[in-house]
């Protein structure tokens, strides 16, 4: 199988990497770059577990190839904290146990971060849309969805601020 | 009935915390998990996180066919893909060393670790691939040429109990008298005939459910090391004790030859109980390689090839008083148990002690058998047995209370067990809220209200009740040793704890509770309280995840083993101070004796002291925790078979779409004693997450397979469970008292609490459509079929039509079990 050359962003940071061709995005990010917490749950596109933000929205990183990213910016949930201080969505997720096994919670953080970008200020129903796409098997997704809220209240008092 | 074992525990009873200065880590009960950081930030690490440097993978080679003869296996062409390594068949593991589950009867280990001669599912394991990459291991497994020879495939549970039926396991002695039992299990009790007879309200009904999957988000998988001699595995397992076991039986080697770590698990549910070929192949390959050895599975592999829940079919019969008293049962319960035993045997028994409570019932006459057929194993899974039985008993209660004309809460009210009452077969409850429970909820929901929504208006609101073991002392998985928890503690002066728990955390949050129960009778902060988690190695005995026995029984083994370190370090204290160990507290960081500020000092001085006139001993204590019951429980099917019980209710409001028969379930209310919540933050996200799996069970969730056995829709995108969208506002109410034997006076909560989901949410369809449906799942599919032929025909009973004529021809018992 060919391989080329990437050169893209990851969490931050330009990067140049040599990838296969038909290589996974989710398969690249663990196997190449060791970033483990995107996690691999179906490998099909339906539970979200793999989930990631190409230049900012939410995609499932098994169903797309890594030389995709070519030109574009990724950022995966060890992206998320920066500077050493948690992102509001990942104190709330804390905060309101809005997580049991841990399995699906990176994939539903980016999802969540993804559509507050979208949407600072959802209602209950746009954030149950907006995590539709990733499985919890754990929670019953009510105190995911409580964090969520309750984390974009506190992203929009410090936008205020 | 776990009693105070002597002296000793006395004591060590004597120095606990008064349960009114309980500061439950100084937040209340909402303290946050210890590894939830970790998981936020995706550090925490998973089975297939654990990277070590020159891993090479492992792919299984899996059966097409549902039941046949291997005639040969070929690696001719899988052998020319680039980078593989090697290769194993049955014939690689030692003979006879069969795993699962030989709780009453030794033949029912029986689950080779790859198939020698006879594939009995589709996804059975046959041969296993090495290579240097998972895509060439995935390619040459695809090369590998299996030849088979057919045989007739039994996928209907009575089917593969006739007489004449093609053997799964035992072969017959002589046409005509095949046995595909795995297990039966008869319970009686009283005089169920007379009360039969002299009832005023007699019944017999049908009822059945689906196969379903756990669906844990994280996949099985295993990676292993070989070293020195022993083998080293990473694990997807709810009780890394008793895979441990498994796993050396399955290789032929000596358990102090095999360690096996739990590292962070994603979701279990029952699933990840038994030991499967990916967890030894890698080991093996280990072994020959010299490489560490990696094997996730992926999705469908997961569907197909680990572990179901137990359809069940049902013939229900009950007698009652006039005034709705429930005088008698008489139950016949058919569990498919699918191709193989292992965790899967323990549903049996379950299915008729869960039909035995939550309603007092004094005479019964119940079987049930569980048949091989060539459907994937079945094993346990969350609300072991209690989902399915308690879907067609609360069901059935509500036609019952429509028959008498008494309302279903009173019905359930007249019945419901009480505290210290003692079942018909042994079970001896104890601390007991189940009245409060169902009040609860039928305040929440406003149940006296219930005709605001008129029968077959498309709105209506059901209830159910149940009750479940809190910490049960049977293993599932059984092995040699005991079936207890341990824990040991050790007190350092640097001002900190270690707690070595072999509790197996698994997303439910039990190393956390373990912390904090080390944190409140120390005066330590959580973050003071350092878990090492369950690791054969480094942790003492437990045996697993399951039946409701880690919070009640882990979480006494760490109780206790706190509680004898502080008992040591009081002793000391008291001795230098000339007062007794029980005078002394510890809070905030201090040993004290209350009202003496000369008598006053640190934690880490506390230790040190200790330390010094112990020759630099440290401070540590030991715990342990078991249920003292009959270990011949299985076989006499009389006995208590927990330390606790805990209780549920349910209330649901649904909104069924009478057009297209789609389900909307607009509310739920749960009513739990679990005992004191030791975090409520924790139950509610456990009767949450129950909410869920109950409503997909009711409503979504079907393993479908093809007349040759083969699964039809192993995927996510085909099988469905509830998303974000589907699922409604959950309303938790704790109605708990403390329980005098549970740890801080806890019960379990989350297991038990997955069983009155279904029957709530079914009664309340059963009022919106008028119809009462007796099969699960109630997809909108077959709600609609049931609503169009009622209107052509007046039908209103559907699911289960062909049970009657089933359970009519069942053949007898076999002989040699004979009763």
């Amino acid at each position: 199988m060919a391989k080329r050359v990437i050169s893209f962003k990851l969490n931050g940071v330009d990067r140049d990497e040599l990838v296969l061709d038909n290589m996974t995005m989710v398969d690249f990010l663990r196997k190449q770059m060791h970033l483990t917490g995107t996690k691999r749950g179906c490998e099909e596109g339906e539970c979200g577990a793999c989930t990631i933000l190409l230049d900012g929205k939410a995609v499932t990183s098994c169903t797309m190839l890594a030389v995709e990213a070519d030109g574009h910016e990724i950022v995966t949930i060890e992206g998320v904290r920066k500077d050493g201080v948690l992102h509001p969505i990942q104190k709330e997720f804390i905060d309101k146990w809005a997580l049991q096994c841990g399995f699906c919670t990176p994939g539903m953080i980016m999802s969540a971060i993804s559509l507050l970008n979208e949407n600072p200020n959802p209602t209950e129903h746009e954030i149950r849309d907006g995590i539709a796409g990733n499985l919890c098997r754990c929670t019953g997704y009510v105190k995911i969805v409580e964090a969520i809220a309750s984390a974009a209240k506190i992203m929009a008092k410090e936008v205020a601020k | 009935m776990a009693q105070t074992r002597n002296e000793y525990w006395s004591e060590i009873r004597s120095v606990y915390k008064d349960p009114k200065d309980y500061v439950l880590a100084g937040r209340g009960n909402a303290y946050v998990r210890i590894d939830a950081e970790a998981k936020v930030t995706g550090t925490a690490v998973y089975t297939d996180d654990v990277y070590l440097p020159e891993t090479w993978y492992c792919k299984l080679v899996h059966s097409p066919y549902a039941h046949a003869l291997i005639k040969s296996i070929d690696f001719t062409e899988a052998e020319k893909v680039p980078g593989v390594k090697g290769f194993l068949t049955g014939a690689d593991f030692p003979e006879g060393h069969n795993l699962g589950n030989p709780e009453a009867f030794k033949e029912l280990a029986d689950k080779e670790p790859l198939c020698r001669r006879k594939v009995r599912m589709v996804g059975d394991e046959v041969a296993a691939v090495c290579a240097t990459t998972e895509e060439a291991a995935e390619e040459a497994a695809r090369l590998v040429k299996v030849e088979y020879e057919p045989l007739p495939v039994l996928l209907d549970p009575f089917d593969a109990m006739a007489l004449d039926a093609e053997p799964i396991h035992y072969p017959a002695d002589q046409p005509g008298t095949a046995n595909n039992l795995s297990i039966f299990t008869v319970m009686k009790a009283g005089d169920p005939d007379k009360a039969f007879e002299e009832a005023y309200y007699t019944d017999k009904s049908y009822y059945k459910t689906q196969e379903m999957v756990h669906a844990a988000i994280e996949p099985h998988g295993a990676i292993a090391k070989y070293e020195n001699g022993e083998y080293t595995i990473w694990s997807t397992t709810q009780g890394a004790y008793v895979s441990r076991y498994w796993v050396a039986w399955g290789l032929g080697v000596p358990e102090s030859q095999v360690r096996l770590i739990k590292p962070m698990v994603g979701g279990g549910f029952g699933g990840k109980l038994d030991v499967f070929a990916h967890e030894l192949c890698p080991c093996k390959f280990a072994e020959r390689t010299g490489h560490p050895v990696k094997c996730i599975l992926k999705r469908d592999e997961v569907f197909k090839c680990t572990r179901t829940r137990h359809p069940i079919s049902f013939q229900i019969e009950s007698a009652f008083s006039k005034d709705g008293k429930l005088l008698a049962k008489r139950c016949r319960h058919i569990l498919d148990g699918g191709a193989y035993g292992g965790s899967g045997i323990a549903a049996n028994t379950l299915s008729l002690i869960c039909a035995t409570f939550p309603y007092k019932v004094e005479n019964i006459d119940m079987i049930a058998r569980r048949p091989y057929t060539n459907h994937p194993a079945s094993g346990a899974m969350r609300g072991y047995s209690a989902c399915q039985v308690h879907f067609a008993h609360e069901i059935h209660m509500d036609e019952v209370a429509n028959h008498l004309g008494i309302d279903p809460l009173e019905l359930r009210h007249k019945n419901e067990i009480t505290p210290y009452y003692t079942g018909p077969t042994g079970l001896e409850f104890t601390s007991c809220r189940f009245k409060e429970c169902m009040d609860a909820c039928a305040e929440a929901i406003d149940w006296k209200n219930r005709w605001r929504y008129p029968k077959g208006s498309g709105q209506a609101i059901g209830m159910s009740g149940s009750g479940f073991m809190s910490g049960t002392g049977f293993p599932v998985l059984v092995t040699p040793h005991y079936c207890s928890s341990t824990t040991i503690v050790r007190l350092n002066r640097e001002g900190y704890a270690v707690v070595y728990t072999g509790a197996n955390d698994i997303g439910q949050g039990c190393d956390t509770v373990m912390a904090m129960i080390v944190a409140e009778e120390l005066g330590l902060n959580m973050d003071e309280v350092k878990v090492v988690q369950s690791d054969t190695t480094t942790t003492p005995w437990d045996a697993g995840s399951f039946g409701s026995r880690v919070t009640f029984l882990g979480g006494n083994a760490c109780h206790h083993a706190v509680g004898d370190a502080k008992l040591k370090l009081l002793k000391h204290w008291a001795e230098e101070w000339g007062c007794k160990p029980t005078d002394i507290k510890m809070a905030d960081h201090r040993v004290f004796l209350p009202g003496d500020a000369e008598k006053n000092i640190s934690y880490n001085e506390a230790c040190y002291g200790y330390e010094e006139k112990n020759f630099g001993r440290c401070v540590a204590g030991v715990g342990a925790y078991n249920h003292e019951g009959d270990k011949d429980v299985y076989v006499k099917n009389v006995g208590n078979y927990a330390t606790a019980y805990s209780f549920s209710a349910s209330a649901a409001k649904v909104t069924v779409d009478m057009e297209t028969g789609a389900v909307t379930l607009d509310d739920f209310i749960f009513g739990h004693d679990c005992g004191r919540p030791l975090n409520i933050r924790a139950v509610e996200g456990q009767i949450e997450g129950s909410v869920l799996l109950g409503f997909g069970f009711t409503c979504y969730e079907e393993c479908v397979y093809d007349k040759d056995g083969r699964h039809l829709n192993p995927s996510f995108r085909d099988y469905r469970f509830p998303t974000a969208l589907d699922m409604p506002n959950i309303t938790t109410k704790v109605c708990s008292e403390y329980d005098e034997e549970g740890p801080l006076g806890a019960k379990e909560a989350g297991e038990g609490s997955t069983a009155p989901v279904g029957s709530a949410i079914g009664n309340a369809i059963n009022y919106a459509t008028g119809l009462v449906i007796k099969e699960l799942p109630i997809t909108p599919e077959r709600l609609w079929k049931a609503l169009r032929e009622h209107e052509r025909t007046g039908k209103t009973e559907f699911g289960g039509e062909d049970l009657p004529e089933k359970f009519a021809n069942m053949p007898p018992l076999p002989k040699r079990y004979n009763v």
